[in-house]
């Protein structure tokens, strides 16, 4: 008896989800039983998490705000490292695309903010931060395509070297840094949101919509469009598919990779706006992790945008969901949402196999297998 | 303190704190030398850590920490390769998952744990004494280079031992040789009769429990104390650009270790050269700590730039399979 591994193409949509639903449902069998393990009931552990800890509770609307507040970087850093990644452009470098994108963000904020008026300096936000973390991310790209250095780890690298300005930015007490607050002795980041921030639309009782939320969604359903019915964004498949082929096919393939990886970084730099542009002030972990979340959403969605926008509301439900539960479970660290993170990966990773492979066990002298 | 004894000083801190590293990037360098990029080192160092600690202290011997610290490292490299190599997954993805996942692992165990009763290792005694310094007899009476670079804790002497060992493996014995046929192109390997999937499931496996032990080790140099910082602090990820610098050689890796920890312990010693040597030194005490931060990844990056420009393949060390999964049945 032999196994063999064999491709398949057909897999209906059908099985598709069910293998991806038993994966995430194995994962939380396994995450339930390590509950059990340190003697935490799981079930209501997962139901105070997966409510975020919203029922009975009445500042839920508070919960939800600060929801969105995460959910719109993670959704648009997904996005903008899918763009790249269907080109198999390893873009790892969300986290320093958004921080340099986010310093870019405060500089507009704090020496404009109060000159002009607030919408021309949101917009100047925003286009400052897309031109920053853009060329970030563009250098990458430019010496790729024309050195062919990887751009797995130089982005990688990048993210460093960004964090590392970023907080030398916010521990250097010096007078001509003005990201400090400068009347305070020890080096505080200043905060601008009583000066510039997004607005929000209030919806009734004290539920505010912010005004990201919706440009998020409309970004979303531009890259949508872009990707699916553009030409540009059947280039950028048919690179993902073969370079080689979209060479042939007289394709400008250096262009289009400089092009899609420009936009990447530019989209991070968006979120990233967004993002200071709602708290209203920057520190070190202004990212939230969300260049690296959004690398395994974007990978967990199948670089679909439409399904990333459902599987970033999910993680960050995971996500808000364990820091509220901490506060009941106080043998539960918040940390677990990011093991479950890990594990429903692994699952998914491990069911991708059988949909993209067919295991046919032959016996031994037949001839007539695969 | 009088200046020589500063200068010892810093050589044995640049020696000390900067192992941990070595230990990672050897254990890359065996990993990536089968062909699969491995981006998990960061969280599977910290798994290393955590269980090597705690089984360490709980049998109050040194030796079972190594052991168990070794032994996570290869369960975290198993779960990477059977994605990786068996189930055909991308490996950048699964390399960050593992990191995700080895982080939130550390902390959950840990808090755990510290909500019950956190193990100190003062209390230990067999691991106090286990992890004190051994001074080479001779070597370590030389005036200002002995006590800092001949006096230390077995863990540093078994470091340098694993990255010599690992260079003399890949190139001097034949299943390391095998082992960069494969990492260079698989079809080839397999096409000569070796075992790939053998060959890349034991090196990853390998290469992630010399992580694992690494791991052990900075928990022990930070006296096991455990809070809202974890142990491995991004020396996983300087370990990911070191095997870079040191051109996936495991002997030039040692010498990576020391230069990268040279400025690393500059952060930290800075000030004190600075006092002992106003006049050539004094300098050293304006320049911002995150420049030392930075400095390993901004190196790291002009060599990976450089060394494209320079494109001579034959002479970098780059696994030319690198990242790629090797399906049988594609040849």
């Amino acid at each position: 008896m032999r196994i063999h591994i064999v491709k398949r193409e057909n897999c209906s949509l059908l099985q598709k989800c069910g293998l991806y639903v038993g994966a995430v449902l194995i994962a939380l069998v396994l995450g339930g039983v390590l509950l059990l393990s340190i003697g935490v009931d799981p079930i209501a552990y997962y139901t105070e998490m997966f409510t975020m800890g919203t029922i009975g509770n009445r500042i839920a609307y508070k919960t939800f705000m600060n929801y969105l507040k995460d959910f719109v970087p993670l959704v648009l850093t997904s996005v903008a490292l899918s763009l790249a990644f269907k080109m198999r452009f390893w873009n790892i470098g969300g986290e320093g695309q958004f921080i340099m994108g986010a310093i870019a963000t405060a500089w507009v904020a704090i020496k404009l903010g109060g000159v002009l008026p607030t919408a021309v300096v949101l917009i100047l936000m925003c286009l400052a931060a897309m031109v920053a973390a853009g060329l970030y991310g563009l250098l990458v790209a430019a010496l790729k395509v024309k050195f062919g250095t990887n751009e797995t780890l130089l982005t990688l690298m990048l993210n460093y070297v960004a964090l590392y300005v970023l907080t030398y930015l916010l521990e250097t007490k010096a007078a001509w840094n003005f990201f400090l607050e400068p009347t305070a002795l020890r080096p505080v980041p200043q905060s601008f949101d009583n000066v510039v921030s997004f607005p929000s639309i209030p919806l009734g009782g004290k539920f505010a919509l912010n005004i990201c939320v919706i440009l998020a969604l409309a970004v979303g359903a531009l890259i949508y469009v872009y990707l699916k019915y553009t030409k540009q964004g059947y280039e950028i498949a048919v690179v993902g598919d073969s370079a080689g082929t979209a060479r042939y096919a007289g394709m400008k393939v250096n262009r289009i990779v400089l092009r899609t990886v420009f936009l990447s970084a530019c989209l991070v730099g968006l979120a990233a706006a967004f993002k200071v542009g709602t708290v209203g002030t920057i520190s070190t972990t202004i990212t939230n992790d969300v260049g690296w979340t959004g690398i395994i959403v974007a990978w967990l969605s199948q670089l679909n945008t439409g399904v990333i926008f459902v599987v970033s509301a999910l993680i960050c439900v995971l996500h808000t969901g364990s820091v509220e539960a901490a506060a009941s479970f106080s043998r539960v660290d918040s940390s677990f949402a990011n093991m479950l993170q890990g594990v429903i990966l692994f699952l998914i990773l491990a069911a991708d196999f059988f949909i993209r492979f067919r295991v046919v066990i032959t016996k031994k002298g037949d001839r007539n297998h695969g | 303190m009088d200046k020589l004894a500063v200068l010892t000083a810093f050589l044995h801190s640049i020696v000390v704190y900067n192992i941990p590293l070595l230990y990672g990037t050897v254990g890359e360098i065996t990993v990536e030398k089968s062909g699969s990029l491995n981006l998990g080192v960061e969280g599977i160092m910290a798994v290393g850590a955590i269980f090597g600690y705690i089984c360490g202290c709980y049998a109050n011997s040194l030796l079972v920490g190594i052991l168990a610290a070794f032994a996570a490292g290869v369960l975290c490299g198993a779960l990477f390769a059977v994605l990786t190599v068996s189930l055909q997954a991308n490996q950048n993805i699964t390399g960050l998952t593992l990191t995700t996942f080895g982080l939130g692992l550390y902390f959950f165990v840990g808090n755990s744990l510290k909500a019950t009763g956190w193990p100190v290792m003062g209390n230990y005694s067999n691991i106090m004494k286990g992890f004190s310094d051994l001074s080479i007899p001779l070597l370590s009476e030389i005036p200002l280079v002995g006590k800092g670079l001949f006096s230390h804790n077995i863990l540093v002497y078994l470091g340098i031992a694993i990255a010599v060992g690992m260079w003399w493996y890949l190139n001097k014995t034949s299943p390391g040789l095998r082992l960069r046929a494969v990492g260079e192109n698989p079809a080839s390997a397999d096409s000569v009769g070796i075992n790939v999937k053998r060959s890349k499931y034991l090196h990853i496996c390998l290469g992630c429990g010399i992580m694992g032990i690494g791991g052990y080790y900075m928990g022990l140099n930070l006296g096991g104390s455990f809070n809202s910082h974890c142990w491995i602090n991004g020396y996983g990820w300087i370990a990911v650009a070191l095997v870079i610098f040191a051109n996936w050689n495991p002997a030039l890796a040692i010498l990576g270790t020391f230069v990268f920890g040279f400025f690393n312990t500059l952060q930290v010693s800075g000030s004190s050269l600075a006092g002992a040597f106003p006049g050539a030194l004094g300098w050293l005490a304006d320049i911002p700590a995150q420049l030392y931060q930075a400095l390993p990844f901004l190196i790291t990056a002009i060599v990976l730039v450089v060394t494209s420009i320079r494109n001579k393949r034959g002479s970098s060390g780059l696994p030319a399979s690198l990242g790629l999964n090797y399906f049988r049945e594609d040849r």
